[in-house]
């Protein structure tokens, strides 16, 4: 088995609220005096107990991280998703040694780097030239290391041209290229990323996680990895932690987390009415009265499978009386992949009540976690509104008898005729 | 589970911070980080600039002029047999490092606090480039110091005075550079918590080269304040180096030990406090 290379042990960050410190020097010192002279409780900040309920704001502190355990082991690759503010970004200042942890341990073996913005350490004035040793200086590279992998590193950011331009006159998706082309060149035991490919252009993204895989595959380098991109995450990592509030919801195989993840933010979500027109999402024009997802499950009580097919209900209230309107139903992947866009005919709508149905047929879809967004448009050409990730469900996997066990490749998995015969066979 | 021993860890990361931080060897794994800011904070200064690096000797020049008319020549300061303006020069160099060293590295949470919650590497090496690149630039106008004295050797008949301390010059530099670092970098956690003690410690510096003897010399002083000015550690510093290079200067051993003890003292007595509090600092910043 692979040595561990870090261990997270009971890691909490507290941070406080508001002003920091008391805000003023006479307070600090008094503090100072009953706290650190007499050891006794601080009068103005008081640490919420370990065994209080789990709500993050508690006496003006917040829990960034809250008894946080996990191992990671040479090469593996783990992926840390969570909400905004659930503690990702903390986590991996801690282990970066940005930030102390207010209680708990972290031990690891080997040198980290850490790439938690893009462009650290980058001053606008420099050179390309000037940067990419700068900042890898800063990433804690030696001068042989950058000087002997410049060259690399000017290639992958593509920028030979502009090596002796002031970063500032660089648009801002060379900045980025440049800045990840050294990053991308460290050659720490353990990498760590916060949500680096954020920015770039679809070109550019898929080069370095290209790169990224590689770093970890064939030079078995550990990484960790934040990103909002689920897709990302899934494809990258080998295991994912998931963190909700500052404490570790689930951690494990990447799929099965970021499923689950999906899930719980996203589950609960096959139905929503509203009873006036107040109330519904919508503007001036349509408003949505409801929208619903109805399943046909091959057996029932069964968690939703491939072999369902779903019926997707609606209602709007149209608003502004005599209007041609169709509606366009958007199905999307997890990773946010529009998998088809498919419009109704359009009709025309006195004042009133509008509803709608489509119908997605079973043995269609692949497994996995697929939400729906849907548009209202008028005379078939301008969107009126765009209801956005309306309705969510998670399809789960049903082989049959297929004995094999591995991921089902693709988006869709549809049931297309497909025969196999055999005309003619050898007689010996 | 791989059930390994602590020690077989490279390091580990805790809630309490040492006083140490950093080991020697961790900051000498950084010494191309702090060449590279030397060399970003020379070129950053003279980008863009008509004069360029020129204005390291303009400033002290500029500064030379206004002290030799309104000192020397208005108030009437007496600098006994010393010209003027080597005088005067000799003040400004030795003021000017010890001025803009602390000036630079008491900022360095504030200023650096978009680097230091991005990345590690031991935050010692910020201050630690900015007083190298002032002792470069204090090199520099040093020389320019000589060249003027090499002037009034050859071209006047001021003597200098050849002395024995001449070799005790580097120490005094030494010394002040010591010292301003380490007012630096008490005032660089200060400044990072109470940005208002940034407008203090401008001041305090600035009545501080009253209580120098940069200006006059401690002969100028009357007896009866005089022990004010000695009790500045400066105030040795800057006797001994005017001493070694002029060969003018009111210095004894016991106050150049006091200021020694004084500085190697404070020196320890910063770098703790920068090492225990700076990483609770970014917290903050």
């Amino acid at each position: 088995m692979a040595e561990t290379v870090i261990q997270v042990e009971n890691l909490s960050k507290i941070y406080r609220l508001g002003t920091t410190g008391t805000g003023s020097l006479r307070q600090d010192l008094q503090r100072w005096w009953t706290t650190a002279i007499r050891k006794r409780e601080d009068p103005f900040f008081q640490a919420p107990a370990l065994g209080a309920k789990p709500s993050a704001v508690q006496n003006q502190a917040l829990w960034a991280l809250r008894d946080v355990n996990f191992e990671i082991k040479q090469g593996e690759v783990w992926g840390i998703i969570g909400n905004n503010g659930a503690g990702k970004s903390t986590l991996l200042k801690v282990i970066s040694r940005i930030v102390r942890p207010t209680r708990g341990t972290v031990k690891g073996r080997g040198r980290i780097s850490s790439l938690l913005e893009v462009g650290t350490g980058f001053h606008p004035e420099l050179s390309g030239r000037e940067n990419i040793f700068l900042s890898g200086f800063i990433l804690g590279m030696s001068k042989d290391e950058i000087r002997s992998k410049f060259d690399e590193i000017v290639a992958f950011s593509g920028l030979e041209l502009f090596l002796d331009t002031p970063v500032k006159r660089y648009s801002s998706g060379m900045y980025v290229r440049l800045a990840f082309a050294v990053a991308a060149h460290l050659e720490p035991d353990i990498l760590i990323l916060d949500e680096v490919l954020a920015v770039g252009d679809a070109e550019f993204q898929k080069k370095c996680l290209g790169k990224m895989r590689e770093v970890s595959q064939k030079e078995g380098r550990t990484i960790l990895f934040v990103s909002h991109s689920m897709q990302a995450v899934a494809k990258l990592c080998q295991y994912g932690l998931w963190l909700q509030q500052g404490m570790v919801r689930e951690s494990g195989r990447v799929t099965q987390v970021v499923n689950n993840y999906l899930l719980g933010t996203q589950n609960n979500n096959i139905k929503q009415t509203w009873a006036t027109p107040e109330e519904g999402p919508g503007n001036d024009q349509v408003r949505f009265k409801a929208v619903e997802l109805v399943t046909h499950l091959a057996v029932p009580d069964a968690p939703l499978d491939i072999r369902a097919s779903l019926t997707i209900k609606f209602q709007f209230w149209n608003l502004a009386g005599n209007a041609v309107l169709n509606a366009g139903l958007h199905l999307f992947s997890y990773g946010g992949e529009c998998i088809f866009d498919v419009p109704s005919p359009s009709i025309t709508c006195a004042q009133g009540v509008v509803s709608g149905e489509c119908t997605i047929p079973g043995n269609f879809l692949n497994d996995g976690s697929y939400f729906i967004s849907l548009v209202i448009v008028r005379d078939t050409l301008i969107e009126v509104f765009y209801f956005e990730e309306c309705l969510s469900f998670t399809m789960e996997d049903f082989r049959g008898d297929i004995q094999w066990q591995g991921k089902w490749m693709g988006t869709v998995r549809p049931a297309l005729p497909f025969q196999l015969t055999q005309p003619e066979t050898i007689i010996q | 589970m791989s059930g390994s021993p602590d020690a077989k860890w490279d390091w580990e990361i805790a809630a309490k911070t040492s006083w140490w931080g950093s080991s020697l060897s961790e900051l000498w794994s950084y010494r191309h980080l702090l060449v590279g800011l030397v060399r970003r904070d020379f070129l950053l200064s003279y980008q863009q600039t008509v004069l360029g690096p020129l204005w390291m000797l303009f400033q002290p020049l500029m500064t030379l002029i206004t002290y030799v008319l309104v000192f020397g020549k208005v108030v009437g300061i007496s600098t006994q047999d010393t010209p003027p303006t080597l005088f005067y020069l000799a003040g400004i160099v030795l003021w000017n490092l010890f001025n803009d060293a602390f000036t630079n590295t008491s900022s360095t949470f504030r200023d650096n606090a978009h680097i230091f919650s991005k990345v590690y590497f031991p935050r010692l090496v910020m201050p630690l480039a900015q007083l190298s690149g002032q002792l470069l630039r204090f090199v520099i106008q040093l020389l320019l110091l000589l060249a003027v004295l090499c002037y009034y050797v050859l071209f006047t008949p001021w003597a200098v005075p050849v002395t024995t301390q001449l070799f005790l010059v580097p120490l005094a530099i030494a010394l002040v550079a010591a010292l301003s670092l380490s007012l630096g970098l008490i005032f660089s956690v200060l400044t990072g918590k109470y940005r208002d003690i940034t407008y203090i410690a401008g001041l305090a510096i600035r009545l501080l080269m009253f209580l120098t003897p940069v200006i006059y010399p401690m002969s100028y002083v009357a007896e009866k304040w005089r022990w004010i000015v000695q009790i500045n550690p400066l105030t040795p510093l800057f006797e001994l180096f005017r001493l070694g290079l002029l060969g003018k200067g009111n210095v004894t051993s016991p106050q150049l030990f006091y200021s020694g003890a004084f500085t190697g003292v404070l020196l320890v007595v910063a770098l703790l406090i920068f090492n225990k509090q700076g990483d609770k600092l970014i917290d903050v910043v």
